[in-house]
């Protein structure tokens, strides 16, 4: 219990907070197949088509996995700041 | 009678398949059923053991199934626990003498004498957890709170979707004070990993290795936290669905009651 006084106000993971966050990804990889490297390509990948339309929050968006028994789905989310004006077409001017 | 088939199961070793067989089938037949439990470990046999009955075995799952011997001659009776039955596992044997057929065949036999047939898989998902799930109805995976064991479990849980069949979860060893501590995944962290229904809880127990010492079925002894656990898993299966789950807490004084409202202990 003081531990968990200490932990709280040190700001220090608990190591199950680790271990949860391992197994979410090796389950993920286990499955997919692929690796993280090939997730943070996607994550720039994405990103950079939609700050083509968007101004988005590039520090709080999240790339995630979620599973429900055989079906796997890629969760992307990002906080929109406001649509860029010129939709897109920037890359042509 | 039309009995069912439940298979136990983990894909890791060690996590505590035997003793949660041993205890759910005895605890089914002190419920009031006829259950069999059935050693599927071939080559590696200790349901006889755990339930201390090595000193009376004649004939095994081998013999049953390859027709050496009649099914009512391999099962060995409980005298501690009326309507308790086991067929042990073959010792000399590896994994390969048994067909999926064949074991198809004792089980049909099986479920028309006893109201529970609980297999005790192997570890691993090869040959020896094919035969044991192969005549399953149901099936209930544990798993320890510990990286490994989930991981293996996941994978064991999508092979059993894979067959149509639905698996529940056991969550076994269970350390309230560390979940407490927050350094072991409490079981609502496993169920967030795992896509599965939850059967029960186990709390890390002395007495579950006492009674393996002795051959004595966990849940006769009424003062064990996990024999206590096994008995209300096996109401659940035995139709009390509704019995709600205790979650394995420390013994709590004031303190640590109001240090966990204040979300200190997580």
């Amino acid at each position: 219990m003081l531990n968990g006084f200490m932990k709280k106000f040190s700001g220090k993971k608990s190591s199950k907070e680790t271990a949860k966050k391992r197994l979410q990804f090796a389950l993920v990889y286990d499955k997919l197949e692929i690796n993280e490297m090939t997730l943070e390509n996607l994550q720039k990948d994405i990103v950079e088509v939609i700050s083509k339309y968007f101004e988005i929050d590039t520090k709080s968006l999240q790339l995630e996995v979620q599973r429900e028994h055989e079906l796997s789905a890629l969760v992307f989310n990002t906080p929109i700041l406001c649509v860029k004006k010129n939709k897109g077409y920037n890359s042509k001017t | 009678m039309e009995g069912k088939i439940i298979v136990v199961t983990s894909g890791k070793g060690g996590v505590g398949k035997t003793t949660a067989t041993a205890s759910i089938g005895a605890a089914l037949a002190l419920e009031g059923n006829r259950v069999a439990v059935i050693d599927m470990d071939i080559g590696l046999r200790n349901l006889d053991v755990v339930l201390g009955l090595e000193n009376r075995i004649v004939f095994n799952i081998v013999d049953v199934v390859n027709k050496r011997c009649n099914l009512a001659q391999a099962l060995i009776r409980d005298r501690r626990i009326d309507n308790l039955f086991l067929v042990p596992a073959s010792q000399s044997d590896n994994k390969d003498v048994l067909t999926p057929l064949g074991v198809q065949r004792v089980a049909k036999q099986l479920k028309n004498e006893f109201n529970y047939v609980i297999m005790d898989s192997p570890a691993g998902i090869e040959k020896g957890f094919e035969n044991s799930v192969v005549a399953a109805d149901e099936a209930i995976v544990i798993c320890t709170p510990d990286v490994s064991s989930i991981r293996d479990a996941d994978r064991v849980i999508g092979l059993l979707y894979a067959r149509s069949i639905t698996p529940r979860l056991v969550v076994n060893r269970i350390v309230p004070e560390m979940v407490a501590r927050g350094d072991m995944l409490s079981h609502e962290d496993v169920m967030d990993v795992l896509s599965i229904d939850l059967l029960g809880l186990v709390p890390m127990d002395d007495q579950v290795v006492v009674s393996t010492n002795t051959g004595m079925p966990l849940v006769m002894h009424n003062q064990s936290l996990a024999g206590q656990a096994f008995r209300r898993i096996a109401k659940r299966i035995n139709g009390e669905v509704d019995l709600p789950i205790i979650v394995p807490s420390v013994k709590t004084g004031v303190w640590n009651r109001i240090t966990q409202k204040l979300g200190l202990n997580k």
